[in-house]
């Protein structure tokens, strides 16, 4: 009988906690909340287990980022963590399933990589265009298409790189829901 | 066991979960305002706090932008942000000169007779151009780093 009240109370004691928080980030919390309740019999257990500190957090729990470097971006976890991958320039990186936990993520990588083929493709044309028209420029055979050649090889870079800084603002964005959704 | 000797644990464990939530719902509200993330175009790099996309800061190549004072928070952060400081305007200038030199001696030969550009002024163009990448490339890797501490310091 006073086992029963015992848990009738620990499953009272687990309501308010649920009801108040509601959004998304309920479920992971209060399910954690009711398990440590149950287990555990003291209120301070319960709140060591809900809001964990930063400083015990696993190496596959730290936030994720990416570096640029010549078209190029690393994805690496944590301040100095592992690259998990490449992207830019033609890289099949599948950003799309490292985020895949976070809906918004994932419609934010989706982004990044059209961009980012499209904007890789056309500043490639562009830049091999422009090497065209210098090479042309510093022979002999130099006349007067050499300038057409180099602003037009130069717009296409100008495009392509307008894309990729798209693609490069969507995967911030990807990695910035991924880190939010990861953090509740 | 009497009903009043388990009304004060269920007290305490009541309190404590509904401080523990309220604790993440903090946390939450935090990183939806005031997480920074970084945004750019061709003009330069902006960045952007929080769920409502907000422009906070634009670094660009005129005006000196006060990366360090908005991640004052992070003392990580203001390492990372003094390295973008002194190399960001400074690469994207010295890879503008580089363009420049070859630009001008392009221009400066084809005015009178038609000179082909000289392979030493397209080398130090190319040095230019490829010093003032590395230059911006070091400002990003540090930018980078200054808004991932200064996001995680958030949460602390």
């Amino acid at each position: 009988m006073k086992s029963k009240h015992l848990w009738a109370l620990l499953l009272g004691a687990s309501v308010p906690g649920v009801s108040a928080n509601a959004q998304q980030a309920s479920e992971h919390t209060a399910g954690s909340s009711a398990t440590a309740a149950a287990s555990s019999k003291t209120a301070a257990t319960v709140a060591k287990a809900v809001v964990v500190p930063d400083s015990v957090r696993t190496a596959d729990m730290q936030p994720l980022r990416f570096e640029t470097s010549w078209g190029s971006a690393d994805i690496i976890r944590g301040a100095d963590g592992p690259v998990l991958g490449t992207v830019g320039w033609f890289r099949g990186f599948d950003v799309e399933k490292l985020v895949e936990s976070s809906p918004h993520a994932v419609s934010e990588a989706r982004r990044f990589q059209t961009d980012n083929f499209r904007g890789s493709l056309v500043s490639t044309i562009g830049a091999a265009t422009v090497g065209i028209g210098i090479l042309v420029a510093g022979s002999n055979a130099n006349n007067a298409s050499t300038p057409i050649i180099i602003i037009a090889g130069a717009g296409a870079v100008g495009w392509g790189l307008q894309h990729i800084n798209n693609g490069y603002t969507a995967l911030s964005k990807a990695l910035w829901w991924y880190n939010r959704d990861q953090s509740h | 066991m009497s009903v009043q000797s388990l009304f004060i644990p269920y007290l305490a464990m009541s309190l404590a979960i509904m401080t523990s939530t309220a604790l993440v719902e903090a946390q939450e509200r935090t990183y939806d305002e005031a997480a920074l993330r970084l945004e750019s175009d061709l003009s330069g790099i902006r960045i952007v706090r929080g769920i409502s996309d907000s422009v906070v800061l634009t670094a660009g190549m005129v005006k000196r932008s006060d990366v360090t004072r908005l991640v004052a928070s992070s003392p990580n952060a203001v390492t990372q942000a003094k390295i973008f400081e002194a190399n960001y305007r400074q690469g994207i200038w010295t890879g503008i000169a580089g363009l420049a030199v070859w630009a001008a001696v392009y221009g400066i030969n084809h005015i009178g007779t038609n000179q082909p550009v000289t392979a030493p002024t397209t080398f130090v163009s190319i040095a230019l151009v490829v010093y003032g990448t590395i230059r911006v490339d070091t400002a990003k890797r540090a930018l980078s780093k200054a808004v991932w501490w200064y996001n995680r310091d958030l949460k602390v």
